[in-house]
């Protein structure tokens, strides 16, 4: 990142804070996660660095460190650690993250392309009849709960296929990224459905 | 004492922050000194402070040991166990929980709990207020006098945002800054951590008197961040004695009148019956509740062996355990990925509640640090963080529940999933549904279930002054804001004009902002009248203590003094039990004072044959 202190002039890894004067600095409310955690935009992202930069940036945002700064420092400070957190759930969960890079790259939202793909409709019709028939705990919906896990990961590899390089902004490829979304969605909450009917745990 | 008086002002930072463990049945103060955190002592002692408010027919209020003594010759003007009231309202209550207590509980015309002693009527928050302010009057007594104005307050895990505000509104009402509403297992992690410097995947199982918390944390490199949490805000010791107290009853059924069960003075002897058998079986492999009330006609005894104890308690602590498997889901964890299991409060004492902890993590828990004290330690280094004092270390906690919006259709529609780290905001957008509607009401929940009715409501907010537009045209962006203490705000934008709406909040469990200044101003109207008030009853106390050693010596005094000083300790013991009784400040103080020179003369003699009986019979050389 280029930008600089606005106090200090250090060079900034986040703009949330600056880290070596510990200034706290205004930001919009939609700004990109990656640029909050300091990073490039794109789809592979290493669990282990980005949690290492949370707790890095949070030691410069945490409320604990400004109770005594007065009302002002203290708000902001709330603020933009809400910021950092949503910023880190958002990169650090695979699904809200390609839905990030789809629209930042000007490609269809889940409200303009609500499809799955063709391919996956007729399987779809299928796992519903299990899911409504079979009784929880029963070998068929074991089954059912290997083979879409099964199908998660296959989906999950094509989503980072097609993220990786990022496509060009407007690429017609971004379509069926969203579709491919779309259907891990579904699969997702069948899984959720299958775990839920399994029993409380 | 002046002199370590002066010593100890001198060395006081500017600003004292304490930290405070605010317990179901004991609250305990600490301080950061010299590196560490450290539990404040008065006269060599833990300044533990049970948590119980005895309130008299003239409104005098005493808190703590005085107050816990009052129990049983005074039940109904006694209030224990106050924190599980916080934030609740009376209809969300247990019933067979109120059956059980010795005081009288109603609610306020927005159905909020209160407490009714000696004819007043108290909010939880008003009683833990008074709690408060003795903590800090002790805690200011430990430390030589320094002004106490901050702390940090220690609540469950797993309270929810109305007691979490409850317990907010009690220290302003005790006239408190509360720097930071810490929660009690992160506490006990820092303590524990701090002290046994290790790193790694810890389980805190914290059983208190009235709650239940588990927490999942990641300790690395000074970060001490939750994984998740979960727990149960009305499981604990109280309900291990309820499970005592219901075999006494059954003892009892048939012989006595059914009555005799809402007295509050049994209610009292048999809780505490039961409380002394459930330590007892901790011990030994069997113990006898017992319960004499003449009076009303009861008198029982039934021995209860450790294995029948259990067989009662193990739903309860299967409970417990249940909550654990819940908050290892959630961290994505097995039980064996945790190295360390750490236990906190009283409860965990119970042989039963260790072994099923073992079992199911597989492995034995930690318990060199005291699980009474761990919390008051962990909230003191959480004061020193909050002071500046430390940047090495970093708390990053996360809210125990989803926070969500009721739909139209009476849905729970989550905004924030729990677990979640906090602080942590969302924003939602409103829209109108009529042509020039000014404003938008909105219901706030708390909780997992999927029907808003099964939620608990945190409030209903009113969108007002929105400009008039066509329907649908407006865009409020309404901005929830979880802080670092686990305590929602709303703030409200309209966003196409950028005017910004109000908001109105009407808590559904807790006090609103006139309510709390309300009560502030009585309170200060009353500042004066209670501080004289406490002096009376602290007078009192010391006369009580004076006249049990000067009537246990008094043959001493008669074989010993000279007949005008006997004359006068009689006349001076007189005047002081006839001053217990007295309302006036200064009457209590001149018969304490007179009583004071009165025994002075007893005081030497006794001294003096102390220090004879010490030498007698030993030779010179021996000495």
């Amino acid at each position: 990142m280029d930008a600089t202190c606005p106090s200090c002039g250090a060079g900034l890894e986040t703009p949330l804070a600056c880290g070596a004067c510990g200034v706290l600095m205004l930001t919009e409310d939609g700004a990109c996660p990656f640029a909050l955690l300091g990073l490039e935009p794109g789809f592979p992202v290493d669990a282990k660095d980005l949690k290492t930069r949370l707790r890095r940036f949070t030691r410069l945002v945490h409320p604990d460190f400004f109770a005594l700064e007065g009302e002002e420092a203290l708000a902001k400070a709330e603020r933009n650690n809400a910021l950092l957190n949503e910023a880190f759930a958002v990169l650090s969960d695979e699904t809200r993250r390609a839905d990030r890079l789809v629209a930042r790259l000007g490609g269809p939202s889940k409200k303009d392309l609500g499809s799955m793909p063709q391919a996956f409709l007729m399987e779809v019709m299928e796992w519903n009849e299990t899911l409504e028939e079979a009784s929880p705990g029963s070998a068929e919906m074991l089954r059912l709960s290997s083979e879409l896990t099964e199908h998660r990961d296959r989906i999950s590899t094509e989503i980072a296929a097609a993220l990786t390089p990022l496509p060009q902004p407007g690429a017609a490829s971004l379509a069926g990224v969203r579709q491919s979304l779309n259907a891990r969605r579904y699969v997702d909450r069948a899984l959720g459905r299958i775990s839920a009917s399994a029993g409380p745990a | 004492m002046g002199y370590i008086e002066l010593e100890v002002l001198e060395d006081q930072p500017k600003r004292v922050v304490i930290g405070i463990d605010l317990g179901t049945t004991n609250s305990l103060p600490a301080i950061w000194k010299d590196g560490r955190p450290e539990i404040l002592e008065v006269e060599g002692e833990p300044a533990l402070i049970p948590s119980v408010v005895h309130v008299s027919d003239d409104g005098t209020a005493v808190v703590g040991r005085t107050a816990r003594a009052r129990s049983m010759d005074d039940p109904a003007h006694t209030v224990h166990s106050i924190k599980r009231f916080m934030g609740r309202s009376l209809g969300e209550l247990d019933e067979a929980v109120l059956r059980r207590l010795p005081y009288q509980v109603t609610q306020t015309e927005r159905g909020l709990v209160q407490v009714e002693v000696g004819g007043k009527r108290f909010t939880p928050q008003e009683i833990s207020a008074l709690i408060l302010r003795e903590v800090a009057a002790q805690a200011s007594v430990a430390m030589g006098g320094a002004e106490i104005l901050s702390a940090v307050i220690t609540v469950p895990a797993y309270f929810d945002d109305a007691q979490r505000q409850a317990t907010r509104d009690a220290a302003r009402l005790a006239g408190l800054e509360v720097l930071r509403i810490v929660n009690e297992p992160t506490a006990a992690s820092l303590a524990y951590g701090l002290d046994q410097k290790e790193e790694g995947t810890v389980a805190v199982y914290d059983l208190g008197g009235g709650t239940f918390d588990v927490s999942i944390l990641s300790i690395e490199g000074g970060v001490f961040e939750v994984l998740s949490t979960n727990g149960d805000t009305s499981l604990g010791g109280d309900d291990l004695d309820a499970l005592l107290v219901d075999l006494l009853r059954s003892e009892l059924e048939g012989s006595v009148e059914g009555s005799v069960f809402d007295d509050p003075a049994f209610r009292q002897a048999a809780r505490l019956s039961a409380e002394k058998a459930k330590v007892a079986l901790s011990r030994d492999p069997e113990a006898d509740l017992v319960i004499s009330l003449p009076e009303l006609g009861v008198n029982a005894r039934r021995t209860v062996t450790r294995e029948e104890f259990e067989r009662l308690a193990a739903p309860l602590v299967e409970r417990s355990i249940r909550c654990c498997e819940r908050a290892l889901k959630d961290a994505e964890l097995e039980p064996k990925d945790v190295d360390e299991v750490v236990l906190v409060g009283g409860s965990t004492r119970v042989p039963l509640v260790r072994a099923e902890v073992e079992r199911f993590f597989g492995r034995a828990p930690h318990t060199e640090l005291n699980p009474d004290q761990v919390v008051a330690l962990g909230a003191a280094a959480q004061a020193e963080v909050l002071m500046g004092g430390s940047r090495d270390i970093l708390l990053m906690d996360v809210t125990p529940l989803s926070l969500g919006l009721e739909t139209m259709g009476g849905a729970a529609e989550k905004l924030i999933q729990r677990n979640n780290r906090i602080p942590c905001s969302v924003k939602e957008g409103f829209t109108t549904y009529a042509d020039n509607q000014s404003a938008i009401d909105f219901h706030v929940l708390q909780g997992e279930r999927e029907l808003a009715a099964d939620c608990r409501s945190l409030g209903r907010f009113k969108l007002t002054g929105i400009p008039p537009m066509p329907a649908g045209l407006p865009r409020v962006g309404v901005k929830f804001h979880l802080d670092a203490d686990g305590i929602l705000t709303v703030s409200a934008k309209e966003e196409s004009t950028g005017a910004s709406a109000s908001i109105e909040v009407k808590p559904s469990h807790g006090l609103t902002e006139d309510e709390v200044s309300d009560m502030l101003e009585a309170s200060f109207k009353n500042a004066r009248k209670d501080f004289e008030e406490r002096r009376r009853v602290d007078l009192i106390a010391e006369i009580g203590i004076m006249l049990r050693h000067a009537t246990a010596n008094l043959t001493v005094a008669e074989e010993r003094l000279d007949r005008e000083s006997v004359e006068d300790l009689h006349e001076a013991i007189a005047a002081a039990k006839e001053a217990r009784l007295c309302t006036e400040l200064e009457l209590v103080q001149a018969a304490r004072d007179t009583l004071d020179r009165a025994t002075m003369p007893l005081a030497a003699v006794l001294m003096d044959s102390v220090v004879k009986e010490a030498v007698s019979g030993k030779k010179l050389g021996d000495l």
